[in-house]
């Protein structure tokens, strides 16, 4: 992972990046041994509560998509399938606690499920699903604190607030560094970007700093620049792998955006600092950022959102993917669809069993993405 | 027809049936003539989710319309599968719950929906304490009417009711209360509310009362009564004629439960239904049971609306009332939930549905099956289906279970 000086050059860099995003965790103690994971399972879990408690945020991803777990019946996405098998077999043994954010009835049922059937402690936090209703923010600086006591007990040492602040400015640094490769999104190759994005919520994160400082400037003068590749936006839940993101790209599209939780909606939205309860800047941005499906700030502020990231990155078409069972996202689909197409964005909807893209949907994203290449308006 | 069905079924009928066919006739007769009456007597109607503190809306004068229990007629009336792929043409995948699918059917293709469909809202009121599901739907419907849409957003409670989800619930209410003055034209009235409250909480003691005579032995109602008598106390909850239906059912529950008069003939198995009805095959399924001697004496589901109002002011109350509700709970809850049901009324054994469309009841209730039957060591049934898609149901491999589970009683 480093040269002789103990530094990472900007190859390693990378390789480790890569490396990271496809190993999703496992070898974690050996690659990291003096350190402790915290496992979560979404973007509104405040992963600065968790690096200001000492350990290091574990998003966590299934191994398989075909689990079957006896607890969960058969019609329960291959996210909460996956993982909670994954518990079972003692996939988790190591970790520190698992956070659980209610966003889907999934995920909050999983919480329940979890603590009935395994043995990783787990840690709610409910936050508002109404982000802009009256009294939304003082509930959510109330639950937020809450979390931040639970997560000190499990160290039994109390959060030093220098210790929140300095969490949230290595995440807004990571946050900033990763919206520089999201620019760069159009000369870099899509599975090369998602990975690096996702790598990132699966390595102990100053080392996800240091790499991504180390080989920023090289990706930024890495040029594979192609006209002739339509610029697609892609819409989606969890994708623990690059399969789509590969596919698209093979048959001559090119992912300029992203609303993907493991993507770049999961470092999107601002980062402040400065108040006097650093908690308020946390859930400040945890109530700004950019919403998913399972969050409401206004009727329309999601399609809106979408629509105009889309036309912003000169985005020719929109996959929509739509996870089996995800039912937030399955819902957004409809007004999504309709509303990118008035914009003049062709759009597909793709639903698919896990994150595996295979000869079905080659066969969609292929005429999909011809149509677009043999476009005259295009 | 209904009576061939009934006698079949091995059932002893309700006389209170055509009290209930006569309140709910009145109340879909004014609801769909509603926009004859609406504008002259200032009464917008409101789309609601079952969930909705719907006193709230009383104390302003609005008429609520329930699209899940449209739903259900819908079901009941063979509906569904024409109202569900209108929806999935338009694009809402197969996977989501087949009340809004068939409603956004019905609102697609009114003309093929029993009653000719719901006629159209003026405004609508979610809250998310039964599911996420209603906030993408109502938010689907509010661009589709473009009509206000209000929300309550009831924290999930995975332990108790903290300080702040009360603080939060109340201030929303309070919201909710300016943004009705402001549609309405209408000054809050707390003493309204109060009135309305006041009401609510007579038609949940009646329907309290009702169902605990079936605590007997026979027990006086079987699953089928109970869904089919939980209609009003879902649509008419603060109303006089709701209180005068449920006067009506209890004292004729209890004239049977005094004369060891049961549901069915025979009852030797007594069971606890959990999960919504299976409407589609509401009479057919519950058959089975019925003719083997077995009786569901009692439910979690029509049960949701059995439960007492929490003390407070009436925002207070409605805070909490509509919060705590079991849906919004945690497995723990919901298990110890079922445990006190089995013990009160002495049940043998329980059945679950699981609900492909309805994942906050159905995706705990295997750990929650697993805790009951350790704690209870009672037997409990697991069989899959929808509450109204008759497409997710497989009657053979149902009644092979069901057979097999009743036999352990033997």
């Amino acid at each position: 992972m480093s040269d002789n000086n103990g530094q990472i050059n900007s190859s390693n860099a990378l390789e480790l990046l890569l490396e990271e995003a496809s190993l999703k965790g496992t070898y974690r103690m050996k690659r990291y041994p003096g350190k402790k994971f915290f496992g979560y399972f979404c973007s509104y879990f405040p992963e600065e509560l968790i690096i200001a408690a000492g350990f290091e945020p574990l998003r966590l991803l299934p191994d398989s998509e075909n689990s079957t777990p006896a607890e969960l019946p058969g019609y329960c996405c291959s996210l909460a399938k996956g993982t909670l098998d994954m518990e079972i077999r003692k996939q988790y043994y190591d970790l520190i606690g698992i956070g659980f954010t209610h966003t889907c009835d999934t995920m909050q049922c999983l919480s329940g499920v979890w603590s009935a059937c395994g043995q990783t402690k787990t840690v709610d936090i409910v936050p508002p699903v109404m982000l802009n209703a009256p009294g939304a923010f003082s509930y959510y600086l109330a639950e937020t604190k809450n979390l931040m006591m639970t997560l000190s007990s499990l160290t039994q040492t109390a959060i030093k607030e220098s210790s929140i602040l300095e969490a949230i400015k290595l995440c807004a640094h990571t946050r900033s560094l990763v919206t520089e490769i999201d620019n760069l999104r159009s000369i870099l190759p899509s599975p090369l970007v998602f990975s690096i994005l996702r790598a990132g919520q699966l390595m102990p994160r100053v080392e996800y700093v240091k790499a991504l400082e180390e080989c920023l400037p090289d990706l930024k003068e890495m040029s594979s620049k192609n006209l002739h590749q339509v610029k697609i936006l892609v819409s989606s839940a969890v994708l623990e792998s690059d399969s789509l993101f590969a596919m698209i790209e093979e048959l001559g599209g090119r992912v300029v955006a992203d609303d993907t939780c493991t993507g770049y909606r999961h470092y999107s939205g601002n980062t402040v600092w400065g108040s006097v309860n650093p908690l308020t800047d946390i859930v400040q941005r945890y109530s700004e950022m950019p919403p998913c499906p399972c969050k409401n700030r206004s009727l329309n502020e999601r399609i809106h959102h979408l629509t105009t990231l889309a036309k912003h990155r000169n985005a020719q078409g929109a996959i929509i993917i739509i996870r089996k069972f995800c039912e937030p996202h399955a819902w957004d689909a409809v007004s999504l669809a309709e509303s990118l197409r008035e914009k003049g964005i062709r759009t597909l909807t793709l639903e698919l069993e896990g994150a595996s893209v295979g000869g079905q949907e080659r066969t969609r994203l292929q005429a999909f993405l011809e149509g677009l290449l043999e476009s005259p308006d295009l | 027809m209904n009576e061939v069905r009934e006698k079949q079924s091995n059932y002893r009928p309700l006389s209170s049936k055509k009290a209930l066919q006569k309140t709910m006739g009145r109340y879909y007769a004014l609801t769909n003539y509603h926009r004859y009456w609406g504008k002259i007597f200032r009464r917008p109607l409101a789309w609601v989710t079952s969930g909705a503190p719907v006193e709230l809306l009383r104390a302003f004068n609005i008429h609520s319309a329930y699209p899940e229990q449209y739903a259900a007629i819908y079901s009941a009336r063979n509906a569904t599968v024409a109202l569900c792929e209108v929806s999935e043409a338009a694009g809402y995948s197969q996977d989501l719950c087949s009340y809004a699918r068939s409603n956004i059917g019905g609102v697609l293709r009114p003309d093929l929906a029993p009653l000719g469909g719901m006629p159209k809202p003026n405004l609508l009121v979610a809250c998310n304490n039964i599911c996420g599901t209603v906030l993408k739907w109502y938010e689907v419907l509010a661009r589709h009417f473009k009509v206000p849409l209000l929300v309550l957003d009831t924290p999930f409670l995975p332990h108790e009711f903290t300080a702040q989800a009360k603080a939060y619930v109340l201030e929303q209410l309070i919201s909710m209360a300016n943004d009705l003055e402001k549609i309405t034209g209408c000054p809050f009235d707390e003493k309204k509310l109060a009135a309305e409250m006041k009401r609510s909480r007579e038609i949940t003691s009646l329907w309290i009362e009702t169902r605990q005579y079936c605590q007997n032995s026979p027990s006086p109602l079987n699953a089928p009564d109970l869904f089919i008598n939980m209609a009003p106390i879902v649509v008419l909850r603060g109303s006089k004629a709701g209180i005068e239906y449920y006067r009506k059912l209890r004292d004729e529950v209890k004239q049977r439960a005094a004369l060891a008069q049961g549901a069915i003939e025979d009852e030797r198995i007594r069971l606890v239904w959990d999960n919504i009805a299976i409407w589609p095959q509401l009479f057919s399924f519950y058959k089975m049971f019925s003719e083997k001697g077995a009786c569901f004496i009692t439910d979690t589901y029509s049960g949701g609306w059995a439960v007492e109002h929490a003390p407070g002011t009436p925002m207070e109350s409605l805070a909490a009332t509509y919060t705590e509700i079991f849906l919004n709970r945690s497995p723990k809850y919901r298990a110890n939930q079922l445990i006190k049901l089995i013990e009160d009324y002495k049940a043998n054994g329980f059945v679950m549905h699981s609900n492909r469309s309805c994942k906050p009841y159905s995706l705990v209730q295997e750990v929650i099956r697993k805790e009951v039957m350790r704690e209870t060591g009672v037997p409990g049934l697991m069989i899959e289906a929808d509450m109204a898609d008759p497409r997710a149901y497989a009657e053979e491999p149902v009644r092979n279970r069901v057979q097999a589970f009743l036999e352990t009683f033997l």
